[in-house]
C-alpha cells in the first residue's frame, strides 16, 4: 500500500464517527462462529480486496471496496468488474450482514473497531507488508474462507516463481531506488524494497538509512546515480504535482546513465502474488545491465 | 492666473450637486469662497482644480484646463484639501519638497531653485523651524501649516485652499491670510473657502458665496455681506462694525426664520 | 541612512544568501567544486546538482523575495496601510485557488504553465476587490478584515478543489498551495516566473512617483500631477503579476511583504517609492535565508519555507497591530 490511503480513509473514518453514536442501540448480531465456512464475505481494503477476489469461491464475496477497481492501485481490477463495491462504510455493512468481513489492520481503523463491537467477523490483515508475508497471507485468506486447498497452490506457485528469480541471479548487484511521487523514496522495510532484493537490486534508499516511505533529497539521487529508478506512474488522469517530480530537469539530466522504468500498474501497492510481476520487471531491468544466462526448464 | 469658468457643473451619483456656476477670478486677487455647511465649496474647488469631472468649461489664461494633462495642469493649479492627511512619518522638508514634483524629474536631487522655492514657502507658512521634524509628530496647526507650504511650493499661478484656516491659532490664521495676501502681490492668483466671515471680509478682495450649489451672491465684501445675505444664505443675525480696514462680523443668533424652521 | 548605501548593504546581504543557499544541500562538496561546477564544470553528477537543483532554487528564492517584498511596499504605500501586505489582504491565497483550479481541473493538461495564468488569474481578481473595498472604505482595519476573509474563503476553495480531485495525491497538495516551498523547483519554473516578474517589477516601479504623493492622500496627488488611473493600473498589474507569477511556481509564501518593508523603512527617507527598491532586496534576502534555514534545521523532513516566513511573520504582525492601535490609527 503507498501513501495515498490516509486521504481517502480520512473521508470514510467521518462516516464512521458518526455512525458509532447509533451503535449503542442497534440489537446485538449473533457472530457466525469462527470454524463454519463464511457464506457471505466483503471485503474493505484493496489489499484483501485481491487475495479474496483471487481465492473465493463463486458467489461467496458479496463486495469489495471501490478501489478495488482503481487500475492504478489494483493489481486484478479488471476481475472487480464482476463484483459489488462498497465505499467502507460502516452502515453499507450493517445493510448487508456479511458473515465474515476482511479488511486491513492501518486504513479502516474505526470501522473495524465498530463493526466488531456491533457482533461482526472482521479479520484484518497486517498493513506492514514484505515478501515474506506474502505466502501466509495468502494461506490466512484460504483458512477464513474455506478454501485451503486453492490457497495453498497459489502460494506455493508464488513461492516458487519467487525461488525461480531468486536462482537466476548472477554477478555484482546493481543499485536502484523506487522513486514514487512527491520524491518519496521506498526504504528499508517496505515491500518494494524487499522486491529489489529478491530481484537482486540494491536499494540505495536502504543503504543510506532512510526506512519506510521517506522523503529522498532529489540531490541524493543525482549525486548517488542509481543504475535503475523505478518511478512511479500517474496514479489518475488527472494532474497532481506529486507526479511533476519525475519530469524534473535533474533527473532528465542523467540521461542514459540511469534505467527507468515503471513496474506494472497496481502490482507493488499490496502484498499479494502479484508482486511477482513487480520483480520480475525489476529483474528485467536488471538484465539490460548485468545480463545472466538462463536457466534451464520452464521458467515461472 | 485669470481663471474663468462658464457653466460648471458636477453631478455625483445622479445627484446635481453643483451648478451651473460661472465665475472669473482675477490674476493678482485673494477670493473668498463662502457658504454654508453643503453649499457645493469644496465641490466647485475640486472642479477648477480638475479633481472631479464636472460639465462647462475651465479656461486658465486662456487654456483648457479640463483636457489639460495632469502634470501640465499641477503646474498651474494647486490645490490644497481640507482633508490634512500624511500617511507616512516623512520630514518636513521632504512633505513641502512634494509641491515640487510637478517640476521635477522623479529621483533626481532637487535643485538649489527647488530647495530655494521650499524654504520661501515654509517661511511663508512659518514652519521653517520644523523643517526637519517628522510631520507626523506635529501638532494639528503645524501640520496644516505644513501642507499649506506644501501647496505654495507647487509656485502656480493658481492656488486653490480648502479651509486652509480651519483649526488653526488666531495669529495662525492672520499670518496664513497674510500669505495668501503677499502671494497675490506676486500675481499669483488665490481662491480660498472659509468659515471665518470676518477673516473673508478683511483679507480678500472679493468674496463669492455658494448656496445650495449656486452662486448667491458675489462682489467686494462690504457690499455683499449684509444682514439679508446672512439671514437668507447662513440663517444667522449678526453683529456688523467698520473700521479703517473693513468689516467686523460677528455671528450673534439664528435668524428668526431658521429658528422657526429648527422648531 | 543614505538610500544608495542601503541598497548597496542589501545588494551584498543578497549576493552572501545566494551563494549561501547554493552552498547548502545534502549533497555535501566544497564550497570551490561547487562554484566550479556552476562555472565551469566538472563530476557530472555535481554539475547537475548545481545547475539543475540548487541554482533554481536559489535564483526563486531571489526573484519570488524580491518579488513580495516589493509588492509589500507598493501595496502599503498605495493603501496608506502599514499592515497591507499581498499575503494577509488575501492575493497570494486567491493566486493559490487560480493556479489550483486551472491545474488539478485538467483543463490545460498536466502542463505546469498552466499554473501562472490561473495565479495571475486569481491575483487579479483579489486585488481588484481589495482596491474596490480599499475605495469605498478608507479605514485600515476594514481593509485588513476584507482581506482575512478573502483569503479564509480563497484557502477553504482550494481545499474543496483539491479533494475534489480525482488524483489521490492532490490532497496532500493543499499545505504547499498555502504554505510555500522551493523545494525541487527546476529552471522551468525559473523561466515562467521571470518575465511576469520583470513586468511585474517595471509596473510596480513605474508606480514609485505616484507613492511620494499619495503621502498626502489622493486628492493632494492628483493635483500634483499624479494620473490616479494609470497608478492603479500600475499597482494592480504589477502586484497580480508578481504575487501570480511566486504563487504560480511556489504557493502562497506569506509575511515576506509585510516584514520587509518594515524593516527597511526605517533606514530610508521613508517615502514610499524609495522604499521600493530596498522592500525588494531585502525581501530576496529574507526569502532566501529563510530557505536556507529550512534545509538546515531539519533535512530530513524538511519544512515549507511558508511555514517558516508564517512562523516569523504571524507575531511579528500582531506586534504591530498592537504598535498601531496604541497609535491609533
Amino acid at each position: 500500500m503507498r501513501a495515498t490511503r490516509p486521504a481517502r480513509n480520512r473521508r470514510r473514518n467521518l462516516a464512521v464517527a458518526v455512525l458509532a453514536g447509533a451503535a449503542a442501540v442497534v440489537p446485538g448480531l449473533s457472530p457466525a462462529a469462527a470454524n463454519e465456512v463464511p457464506e457471505r464475505v466483503m471485503s474493505l481494503n484493496v489489499c484483501t480486496d485481491q487475495l479474496a477476489m483471487l481465492l473465493a469461491a463463486p458467489g461467496q464475496l458479496i463486495s469489495v471496496s471501490e478501489l478495488a477497481a482503481d487500475p492504478g492501485l489494483s493489481f486484478h481490477h479488471a476481475r472487480a468488474a464482476g463484483f459489488a463495491k462498497n465505499r467502507g462504510l460502516a452502515e453499507e455493512v450493517f445493510l448487508e450482514r456479511p458473515d465474515l468481513i476482511v479488511t486491513g489492520t492501518y486504513s479502516l481503523h474505526n470501522t473495524t473497531t465498530l463493526l466488531t463491537r456491533l457482533g461482526f467477523r472482521v479479520e484484518a490483515f497486517d498493513y506492514g507488508q514484505t515478501l515474506g508475508t506474502v505466502a501466509p497471507e495468502i494461506r490466512r485468506m484460504g483458512r477464513l474462507l474455506g478454501r485451503s486447498a486453492a490457497a495453498e497452490s497459489l502460494a506455493t506457485e508464488f513461492e516458487s516463481s519467487l525461488a525461480m528469480v531468486e536462482r537466476s541471479l548472477c554477478g555484482a548487484a546493481p543499485t536502484a531506488i523506487a522513486y514514487d511521487q512527491n520524491g518519496i523514496a521506498m526504504g528499508s522495510g517496505t515491500l518494494v524494497d524487499s522486491a529489489m532484493q529478491a530481484a537482486g537490486l540494491r536499494n540505495i534508499a536502504a543503504e543510506l538509512g532512510f526506512a519506510g516511505m521517506a522523503p529522498f533529497p532529489l540531490e541524493l539521487l543525482v549525486q548517488h546515480r542509481p543504475q535503475i529508478i523505478v518511478l512511479s506512474e500517474p496514479l489518475a488522469d488527472t494532474p497532481s504535482l506529486a507526479d511533476q517530480i519525475a519530469g524534473h530537469p535533474a533527473i532528465r539530466a542523467l540521461g542514459q546513465s540511469s534505467t527507468r522504468i515503471t513496474l506494472p500498474r497496481g502490482s507493488a501497492s499490496c502484498g499479494g502474488p502479484f508482486i511477482i510481476e513487480a520483480i520480475k520487471a525489476l529483474r528485467a531491468a536488471r538484465e539490460t545491465l548485468v545480463p545472466c544466462p538462463p536457466l534451464p526448464g520452464p521458467s515461472g | 492666473m485669470r481663471l474663468d469658468a462658464h457653466d460648471v457643473a458636477v453631478t455625483l451619483a445622479g445627484r446635481k450637486v453643483l451648478g451651473p456656476v460661472t465665475l472669473s477670478l482675477a490674476p493678482g486677487e485673494v477670493v473668498g469662497l463662502l457658504g454654508p455647511n453643503g453649499a457645493g465649496k469644496s465641490t466647485l474647488m475640486r472642479a477648477l482644480a480638475g479633481l472631479v469631472g464636472c460639465t462647462g468649461a475651465i479656461r486658465g489664461d486662456g487654456a483648457d484646463l479640463v483636457a489639460m494633462a495632469e502634470r501640465e495642469r499641477a503646474r498651474r493649479v494647486a490645490y490644497l484639501p481640507q482633508a490634512r492627511i500624511i500617511g507616512w512619518p516623512l520630514v518636513v522638508r521632504d512633505i513641502v519638497l512634494l509641491g515640487r514634483m510637478p517640476w521635477r524629474p522623479y529621483g533626481t536631487r532637487p535643485s538649489d531653485a527647488d530647495v530655494a522655492i521650499c524654504d520661501e514657502a515654509m517661511r511663508l507658512m512659518d514652519v521653517a523651524h520644523l523643517a526637519g521634524r517628522p510631520a507626523t509628530e506635529l501638532s494639528g496647526g503645524e501640520q496644516a501649516r505644513v501642507l499649506a507650504a506644501r501647496a505654495v511650493a507647487q509656485d502656480t499661478p493658481l492656488l486653490i485652499a480648502d479651509e486652509p484656516a480651519a483649526g488653526l491659532d488666531p495669529a495662525h490664521q492672520i499670518a496664513m491670510m497674510a500669505a495668501f495676501r503677499i502671494l497675490a502681490g506676486r500675481r499669483r492668483t488665490v481662491l480660498v473657502s472659509l468659515h471665518d466671515l470676518t477673516l473673508a471680509a478683511r483679507w480678500c478682495d472679493r468674496v463669492i458665496v455658494l448656496d445650495r450649489g449656486q452662486i448667491a451672491a458675489e462682489g467686494a465684501p462690504g457690499g455683499v455681506l449684509g444682514a439679508a445675505l446672512l439671514r437668507d444664505v447662513y440663517g444667522i443675525t449678526a453683529h456688523v462694525a467698520h473700521d479703517d480696514q473693513g468689516l467686523i462680523l460677528a455671528p450673534l443668533a439664528l435668524s428668526a426664520a431658521a429658528a422657526g424652521g429648527a422648531e | 541612512m543614505n538610500t544608495l548605501r542601503l541598497n548597496a548593504g542589501l545588494s551584498a546581504a543578497v549576493i552572501v544568501l545566494l551563494a549561501l543557499s547554493l552552498l547548502v544541500g545534502p549533497a555535501r562538496f566544497g564550497p570551490l567544486d561547487s562554484l566550479r561546477a556552476l562555472i565551469a564544470g566538472g563530476d557530472e553528477a555535481t554539475i547537475i546538482i548545481m545547475r539543475e537543483i540548487r541554482l533554481p532554487r536559489a535564483l526563486l528564492g531571489v526573484l519570488i523575495g524580491f518579488s513580495l517584498g516589493a509588492s509589500g511596499a507598493v501595496l502599503q504605500g498605495f493603501l496608506r496601510n502599514p499592515l497591507a501586505e499581498p499575503g494577509i489582504i488575501g492575493v497570494s491565497a486567491t493566486a493559490s485557488l487560480g493556479a489550483v483550479i486551472v491545474f488539478y481541473s485538467g483543463m490545460a493538461g498536466a502542463s505546469i504553465l498552466a499554473l501562472p495564468a490561473g495565479a495571475l488569474a486569481g491575483a487579479l481578481v483579489a486585488v481588484l476587490i481589495l482596491m474596490a473595498i480599499a475605495a469605498r472604505h478608507g479605514s485600515t482595519l476594514t481593509l485588513i478584515l476584507s482581506g482575512v476573509a478573502l483569503s479564509s474563503l480563497a484557502g477553504a476553495l482550494t481545499s474543496l478543489a483539491l479533494n475534489l480531485s480525482p488524483n489521490p495525491f492532490a490532497s496532500y497538495e493543499i499545505i504547499f498551495w498555502l504554505l510555500g516551498s522551493l523545494k525541487d523547483r527546476s529552471m522551468v519554473h525559473v523561466w515562467i516566473a521571470l518575465p511576469l516578474m520583470l513586468a511585474g517589477w517595471a509596473m510596480l516601479f513605474a508606480s514609485a512617483r505616484a507613492l511620494d504623493a499619495l503621502t498626502l492622500g489622493e486628492e493632494s496627488a492628483s493635483s500634483l500631477g499624479i494620473g490616479m488611473g494609470r497608478t492603479r493600473l500600475m499597482v494592480v498589474g504589477g502586484v497580480a503579476l508578481c504575487v501570480g507569477a511566486a504563487t504560480a511556481v511556489a504557493g502562497a509564501i506569506g509575511f515576506v511583504g509585510l516584514v520587509v518593508p518594515h524593516l527597511v523603512r526605517p533606514l530610508t527617507d521613508r517615502m514610499p517609492g524609495s522604499l521600493i527598491l530596498p522592500a525588494g532586496l531585502g525581501g530576496a534576502a529574507l526569502l532566501l535565508a529563510a530557505d536556507v534555514a529550512c534545509r538546515v534545521a531539519i533535512p530530513a523532513r524538511e519544512l515549507n519555507v511558508g511555514v517558516l516566513t508564517a512562523l516569523i511573520g504571524a507575531p511579528f504582525f500582531l506586534w504591530l497591530v498592537a504598535r498601531a492601535r496604541r497609535e491609533a490609527f
